[in-house]
Parts: structure tokens; sequence; C-alpha cells
């Protein structure tokens, strides 16, 4: 019961989020130069299909009332239609969550447990050899551009040494269905994930490493040491667990980021998902496939930072919900 | 540098030292030296571009796909232009994009974000609200959607990724506004008659801009691989040398040239890098206490065995100026002699723990009292071990049940900690694990030291635990945060008692708590303590609380006991002015003192070299002796010792009733 009403609590306060990007895309779209029509239906459309979009948006009204049906068609989850196929943006974008969810959720994963690990372990000697230049390591990975680091892992482990396919998600030659075509999807997720992966990694190496120096001031940890536990069990039983907090938090802040490094990625791998969509959209100047995947990014974001709060109550007995 | 010298401007006045503290943070560690040097060299070449022998970015200078080579280190393109010529001129572009979006992004955030939270009241809610909104708002796309509808000009591209990063530095400066607002130099240049705007703009920004500034140098390094993403999008200006676009252009020839992707790519790495190192160490250099590794800020850690601690053990015992002897048959539970602990700073060492001898009875309770900072607390924790990163056991011996206790292995010692050697902590701190049920914690630790018990064991173990300190076995599955203080220092005893100990440590078991409270579990402590015969060091400063519990009493002064005692005889007839004085903070017994308000002088400082009598300084009895020459432990009566020239004298006990008065006057 506290539960539901947590969320929709939380939901009420992320309705302006949405509401901003949506206000946003309007705006922009308004601003642009060229016909409003124009940009929404794309460059060479037939005169029907024009009168179409401007009947739906309401484009012939005034502008406040333009922006109320833009908010209302897009809150009933209408995003125009894409002018290269013709079909509804929302529809097409759908398609292609579960390849980035697929990629995105795996190299977070990845990335996350590793990064707090490291993380963690340097923390122990804070100012040592070992800490200086992991750190400094940790920084070259998240300063590495995507989709280069993306270009030379398959220059290196599908070009030079073909090891694994370098795009694509599954074979063209296609796969009997079941187990094999899942290890065919893991086999091209490979490449693209670890390109993520080593991104994010430096990011949460420097987060967890940082909390975890803040919480080994704590007493508690005196307290575990003082009862005998050895340092290993100190690190990862009492001082992660509360270090894991700013971890998530910092987790949910920047998926914006993580989202921006996919597109990139799944570009570079031919990936087919939302970035690639992107990409191809950018490619084709797909106004409303840009402009709606930009909307679907934002949902992304608030859903994920909803998630977060979950999370962290989960994980925190102080927080309640 | 142009980052560098923002930073400076507003700590101008203090600019020669603080160029050479910011020289030490750069050059604190390797990598942030590394990447400093490596961003200058960027730099001058990226400025130095088109004084450089090298050919116009466009030229075709040769054959394509050349392979790296003498002449063009870097190799050709697809057109035959050199690589090398194109990526420094990449750099040129990469820098402007940096400099330039990260300046109006930190612009825009430094007016939007300080003028708000100046002023206060709604607008500042309503400017609050919106940053926090524009930060989940994924800037990127938000980049992606207005570059792909207005166009892609770079000096464009630079502005909308300022435009889109801002509330970050709004926010931080919006924080440091709120921040400095009451501050008295704030308060001053308003009395002084000066404007509201430049107040702000004169006085709170420029102090406030130190994190914005650290913000800025990571928001260069975003910029330039956004700029790239844009560009290796193509939505990158096609009239510009980026390295985005370069890498774009290369990833076609992958295998076929692989030099064309390699390069650029790898130069903006090492671009990238060094931006984000020279951040790190402006961040380490502009708040200092981001710098760690010392104090007490970095928690108490295990202490490593002393080495050759035979040899101090003999030379500790020769060392023992006239303390008492082991209690003639019954030798001493614990026997301490001439324990040394120092916490090294840069400018030398504090002698926490300066030649400490004691020895504590089966069953004994045991007091150390003193004010804050002289030493008792680091006394105990050096008993089990347990030090601040920089403390370092540098000699005597710690007897525990006939055995050496610091000549012993990290792990074997282990083994004594909470097993035989156990500490009772301050509930105010948070000696209890958050995020952990408080009767999960002990039965781990119960567990830890009996692998061999089953749950039910440990927890049959843990409930007879809350019975005999009188917690409802139901709080097992509380949270600390879910008890009250009263409860949580219960739950701390019945954690200390877990394992039946022979010894228990407790640091200031019940400062923190209600007077009433303090008084009840003072009793109970003893009660159970007695029964089960276990010795115990109880340190406090609270002289009450030593009348209450303690069977011998040792008073600590700037890392060196004073004047031990029974505690009859401490409260009846001191033989040490410090002694005295202390007690005369007794009356206030509803607010315990931690400071001695009544003597007048400086403590000594723990970090001199000490010469003469330690208390000197503040003592009313002082004589050129006592500045020349320290005073030994001199025996006043069986079991009475005293560190004082003047133990034996008459005047000591003069001592209490006049500081009392000054104190009253």
């Amino acid at each position: 019961m506290r539960l539901r009403r947590f969320l929709v609590l939380r939901m009420i306060q992320l309705v302006p989020v949405l509401l901003v990007v949506v206000v946003l895309n309007f705006v922009l779209i308004h601003l642009a130069p060229g016909d409003v029509a124009l940009a929404m239906a794309g460059e060479n459309p037939d005169p029907v299909y024009m009168a179409a979009i401007r009947e739906r948006f309401g484009l012939d009204k005034p502008l406040h009332v333009q922006l109320l049906t833009y908010i209302a068609r897009i809150a009933q989850g209408d995003l125009g239609d894409s002018f290269r196929s013709r079909r509804p943006v929302t529809e097409t974008l759908l398609e292609r969550v579960p390849a980035t969810l697929l990629l995105v959720a795996t190299a977070l994963a990845f990335s996350s447990l590793l990064g707090t690990i490291v993380g963690t372990w340097i923390a122990r000697r804070a100012g040592g050899g070992l800490d200086v230049w992991v750190s400094g390591l940790a920084v070259a990975s998240y300063s590495v551009p995507v989709f280069w680091l993306g270009l030379m892992l398959i220059l290196f482990l599908a070009i030079r040494v073909p090891v694994f396919p370098p795009s694509g998600m599954m074979s063209v030659t296609g796969v009997a269905p079941g187990l094999a075509r899942w290890l065919d999807i893991l086999h091209h997720l490979v490449l693209p994930a670890l390109a993520l992966s080593t991104v994010w990694f430096g990011q949460y190496v420097r987060i967890a490493r940082s909390s975890v120096l803040q919480v080994l001031s704590e007493d508690f940890v005196t307290t575990a040491r003082a009862i005998g536990y050895p340092e290993r069990q100190v690190l990862f039983g009492h001082v992660l667990p509360n270090a894991m907090l700013p971890v998530v938090t910092v987790l949910g802040l920047q998926l914006g980021l993580v989202l921006a490094g996919a597109v990139l990625t799944e570009t570079v791998f031919a990936w087919p998902g939302l970035g690639q969509l992107v990409y191809e959209s950018i490619l084709a100047r797909d106004t409303p496939l840009i402009v709606g995947s930009y909307v679907v990014m934002g949902v992304c974001v608030v859903a994920a930072s909803l998630l977060v709060d979950l999370v962290y109550a989960a994980l925190d007995p102080r927080v309640e919900l | 540098m142009a980052v560098a010298a923002t930073v400076a401007a507003p700590r101008s006045r203090r600019s020669a030292s603080a160029w050479r503290r910011f020289l030490d943070a750069i050059l604190a560690r390797p990598t942030s030296a590394i990447g400093t040097v490596l961003l200058l060299a960027i730099c001058a070449v990226a400025l130095a571009v088109p004084m450089l022998p090298l050919a116009p970015p466009g030229e075709f200078v040769s054959d394509p796909y050349q392979t790296p080579s003498w002449t063009y280190p870097m190799g050709t393109d697809n057109l035959g232009r050199d690589l090398m010529t194109r990526v420094v001129w990449g750099a040129r572009l990469g820098l402007s994009v940096a400099l330039v979006s990260a300046g109006i992004s930190t612009a825009l955030g430094v007016v939007l974000g300080s003028i708000p939270a100046y002023y206060g009241g709604a607008w500042d809610d309503v400017f609050s609200r919106i940053f926090d909104i524009f930060l989940l708002v994924p800037a990127f796309f938000l980049v992606i959607v207005i570059v792909s509808l207005f166009g892609t000009s770079v000096v464009f591209v630079m502005i909308v990724i300022g435009l889109t990063t801002w509330p970050r530095s709004a926010r931080i400066m919006r924080s440091q506004v709120l921040t400095l607002k009451p501050r008295a130099f704030v308060q001053a240049a308003r009395a002084a008659g000066a404007g509201h705007l430049a107040v702000l703009f004169r006085h709170i920004v420029p102090n406030g801009l130190p994190p914005v500034v650290t913000n800025g140098t990571l928001l260069m390094s975003t910029a330039i691989l956004t700029e790239a993403g844009l560009s290796f999008l193509g939505l990158g200006d096609a009239n510009t040398t980026s390295w985005g676009r370069m890498i774009l252009e290369g990833q076609r020839q992958l295998s076929l040239a692989p030099w064309l992707s390699i390069f650029p790519g790898l130069t903006m790495l090492v671009t990238v890098w060094a931006f984000n190192m020279v951040g790190d160490a402006l961040n380490r250099f502009l708040s200092p206490q981001v710098r760690e590794g010392t104090g007490r800020g970095a928690g108490w850690v295990v202490a490593p065995p002393l080495a050759g601690s035979a040899a101090t053990t003999a030379a500790a015992a020769a060392a023992c100026d006239g303390s008492l002897p082991a209690d003639g048959d019954a030798p001493a539970l614990l026997d301490v002699r001439d324990l040394k602990m120092y916490y090294r700073l840069e400018q030398g060492s504090v002698r926490a723990v300066d030649g400490v001898s004691f020895q504590v009875r089966k069953g004994e309770c045991y007091g150390l009292v003193g004010e804050s900072g002289c030493g008792k607390t680091s006394i105990g924790y050096t008993l089990l071990r347990l030090l601040p990163a920089n403390g370092e056991i540098l000699g005597g011996s710690v007897r525990f049940e006939g055995e050496e206790m610091l000549a012993r292995s990290e792990a074997s010692f282990r083994k004594v900690r909470w097993e035989r050697m156990a500490m009772i902590f301050q509930s105010a701190m948070n000696a209890l694990n958050p995020v952990q049920r408080v009767g999960d914690q002990m039965t781990r630790a119960y567990r830890l030291h009996r692998p061999d018990a089953t749950p039910a064991e440990a927890r049959a173990r843990v409930e007879a635990l809350f019975d005999l300190v009188g917690i409802d076995r139901g709080r097992m599955s509380s949270y600390p945060h879910e008890m009250s203080g009263g409860m949580r220092q219960r739950a701390i005893v019945a954690l200390s008692l877990l394992l039946e100990p022979t010894l228990l440590i407790a640091d200031e078991p019940v400062t923190a708590l209600d007077v009433l409270v303090q008084d009840q579990i003072l009793a109970e402590m003893e009660a159970l303590r007695k029964r089960l015969g276990i010795a115990m060091i109880l340190v406090s400063h609270d002289m009450g609380v030593m009348a209450e519990t303690c069977d011998r009493v040792a008073v600590v002064y700037a890392g060196q006991i004073v004047e031990e005692a029974d505690v009859a005889t401490i409260f009846a007839d001191a033989r040490h002015p410090y002694t005295r004085a202390l007690m005369h903070s007794v009356p206030d017994l509803d607010r315990p003192r931690e400071r001695l308000l009544s003597l007048p002088g400086v403590p000594f400082d723990l970090r001199q070299e000490p010469v003469g009598c330690r208390f000197s300084g503040r003592c009313p009895l002082v004589e050129d002796k006592c500045r020349r020459e320290a005073p030994p432990m001199i025996p006043v009566r069986p079991g009475h010792l005293s560190r004082c020239h003047f133990a034996l004298d008459q005047r000591v006990l003069t001592i209490g009733a006049s500081t009392g008065e000054e104190a009253r006057a």
C-alpha cells in the first residue's frame, strides 16, 4: 500500500520532466526553419499526407492550441509517423527497445559490478601506488570515445583475429531457434557490450572508491575490525553494502549519459536497437523519428530514476518509502 | 594555462602559495603530473598549428593510403592528405569546442545559479526545481535533436553543447551561494553599503567559484566527446577537421587502412584523459577535504605487529620508572609497559600515547580519565591494535593473560579480538552497521569466531544476551536507527559480551546518552560485569562516571599517565595539580565539560618535543625545575603515584579550592 502511494507520488513529481521534454520538442520544431508540417512529414510528402498531418496536430490552429494538441497526442502515445516508412513512430521505436535493453542491461550489470569491486579494492590503500594507477586507468576508461573503442574492438577481435562477429545481432545465415539462437545473439553481444562496459566501468570505479573511502571512516567499520573480521570481510561485508547507496544513485542520474553511449555503440556495431534507429533517422532526416526517440529517451530516464529510488529504498532500511 | 589562472584569481591575495599548493596537488600523483604535461603539450601544439611547418589540413600531399612512415608519421588518408596534420588541426578544434562550450555552460550556470539563490524566496524554489528537471533531461539527445533541426555548423554545435549542460554548474553555484551568503565577510560588505549585485558578484561568486571551475574542466572533456560523437553520427560540420569526423571517415577503411581510425581516436583519448586528470588535481587542490589517507578521516585500521618487540619489552622493563609493580603474587590480567603510539604528520609526530604503563587485574574496573585530545582514547584503541591510518605503535609491551600482544601477527591477533578482548563503543557514534539488523550483526559476529555453531545456536546466544541486557528479543530484527539511544547502547553492551571476553575496553560508553539513562546503563553494565567477572578499562572525560564505576583511576594528560590511585584516594587526596583541576570540573554534572575552562594557559602541544613537565604551562605551582626537568612517577603511598615534583608537597592540596573560585568568578 505504502509502495503504491510512493510510486504514484514519484510519478507525479516526474511528470514535469516529461513535460519539459515534450514542450522543448514542440518549441524546437516550431523554431526550426521551414514549415512545421514539412518538418513533421518529411521532405517530399504528398499533399494528401501533409493535410492529414496538419489536421492531426491542429497545425492551422493558434499556437497554444497546437501545444495542447501536441501534448495530448503524445500522452496517448502518438508521436506521429515516420515519413520514411509511414509507420507510427511509437510502433517503430517500441520494436527496437528489446535489443537496446539487452545491450544496455548487460553492459550496466557488468560495468557496475566490476567497477564497484575494483573501486572498493583500491580504496583500501587510498593514495598508494595501486590506487593512483588504477584510478588513472579508470579515468582513461571513460575518456575513451566509445565509438572509437568499438572500432578498435572490431579491428582487433573481428577483423585481425576473427573471434567475434563485427556487427549485427544475429548471423545472417540464420540459426535454428532455441538455445542455438540465444548463443548466437550472445556471441554477437560480446563486442558491443565490452565497448559499453569499458566506457562505464571507470565511472563506477571512481564512485565506488570515493564512497567506500567515506564509509571506511565510519564507526561501524571500526566495530567490525574490533570484532576481528578479516579485512576482506570488513570491506565487502560491512563497507560495501553501505557504499552501494551512492553508486546506485549515480547509476540512476547518469542514465541519460548511458543512453548516449548506447546510441554510438549501436551505430558502430549495427546493433538493431534504438540507437541505430536514431542514427538511421539522422541520415534519412526523419525528423518525427528523431524527436520521437528523444521523448522515449526522456521516458526511459524518468523510469530509471523511479527504479533507482526503489532499489535505494530496498538497500537502505533508513529510507522510508 | 587558462584553467589555473581562473582558479588562482579569486585567491590572488595568497596567490604565490596557492600556485605552490596547486603544483603540489599536481605532483602528488604521477598520473596527474603526466596528465598536466600532456595537456600543456596539446594546448601548445594546438595554439602553434598555423605557425608549424605543416601543410594545410586539406592539401593532398601524397598518394592515398600511405602507411605511417617517417615522412607521414600517421600515414595519409583516402585523399592523400597527411593524417598527422589533420589530427593536429583536430586538436585545435577539440580545444575550441572544450573552451567555448564549457565557458558558455559555466557562465550560464554561475548567473542562473547565483542570482535566484542570493535573493531566495519563490524564485529560488522555481529555479532549483528547473535545475533538477533539466538534470534529468538527456542532454546528448537534446543536442542531437537541435542540431538535426537547425544545422550542424561547428560554432552552433559548441553553443548548443554549452546551452544543454549548464544545469550542473548552476546547481553547484547555487549551493555555494547558499553556504557563503550568511558568512561574516558577506554581511560586512553589505553593512559597508555595497549593493546586492556588487556583493553577489564581487564577494560571493568569486569565493564560490572553485567547485564550479572543477566542474568546468570535466565539462570540457564531455564537450570534446559530445562533439566527436555528433560528428561520428554524421551531424558534424563537414567543413572542419574534427576527430570524430576523421574516425567516421576512417571507419570505411577499417581493415584496409586502420591507422586512419587509430590515431585520431588515440589522440582524443589522451586529450580527454589529460583534461580529466587536471580536473582531478584541481579538485584535490580546491577542496582539501578530498585529500585522504591521513588523520581521523580514514578511520581506525588494524595495526601490524611491532617489530623486534622482545627487545622493546626488555627496554620497557628497564625504562619503567617506578610504576606500580604487579600486585604481589597474582599476576595482572593486562600489563602495559612503556607503550608508545605516535601519529605521523607532515610536520612531525603527535605523541598521542607516550610511554604509558599500567596494570589491570582480573575483574577490576580501571578508569582512564582526561580532557579530550589527551590520548586516553588512543590508549584504549592501541590495546586492541586499532589505529588511525597514520598511527604507529613505536614501542612498549602489552602483556595480556601472560602473553605479548604486540608481537602477534594480524591474523593471530584477530583471534584475541572480541574472543578475549572486546570493546564497548559510544552509541552516538555510528557503532552499529546501519543497513544490517542488529540481531544479524551479532549472530554473524558469533559465527565468525565460532564457525562450528549452527545458526540456531548463534541465535540462541544472541537471544540470551538480549535478555541479559534487558532488550526485548523481538528487537533482534530491528535496524539500529529504529532503536532509541539507550537501547542501542544496551545492544552494544550485549555485542561486547557476545563471546564472554575477559577484558572490556569501554570508550565513553554513556556520554552521548540522556543523564538519567546514563546512570541506569552504567549501573547495569557494572552489575553484569561484576557478575561475569570481566575486567574493564573505562575511558571517559567524566570524573563522575569514574567515581561511580571504577576501582582504580589513571589520569591522562598529554599522552602520559600523570596520576594513578584507587578511586577513593583520587577523590580524597589527589596529588597532581592537573587531577585536582580536573576534579573541579565535576560540579557541573548535568553538562559534562570537555575543556577545563578554569585552567589558564595553553594545553601541552603533543607535536612539540617535551622539555620538563608537560603540565608546567598551565600549572599554578610551576617553578623553574618544572620547566627543566620531567618529573618521574613519584610514589605517594602504596598504589598511589603522581607525576609531579611536588607530589609530596602540601601546596598541591590547595589547588582545588582556588581554581574552583576562579571558575566561578
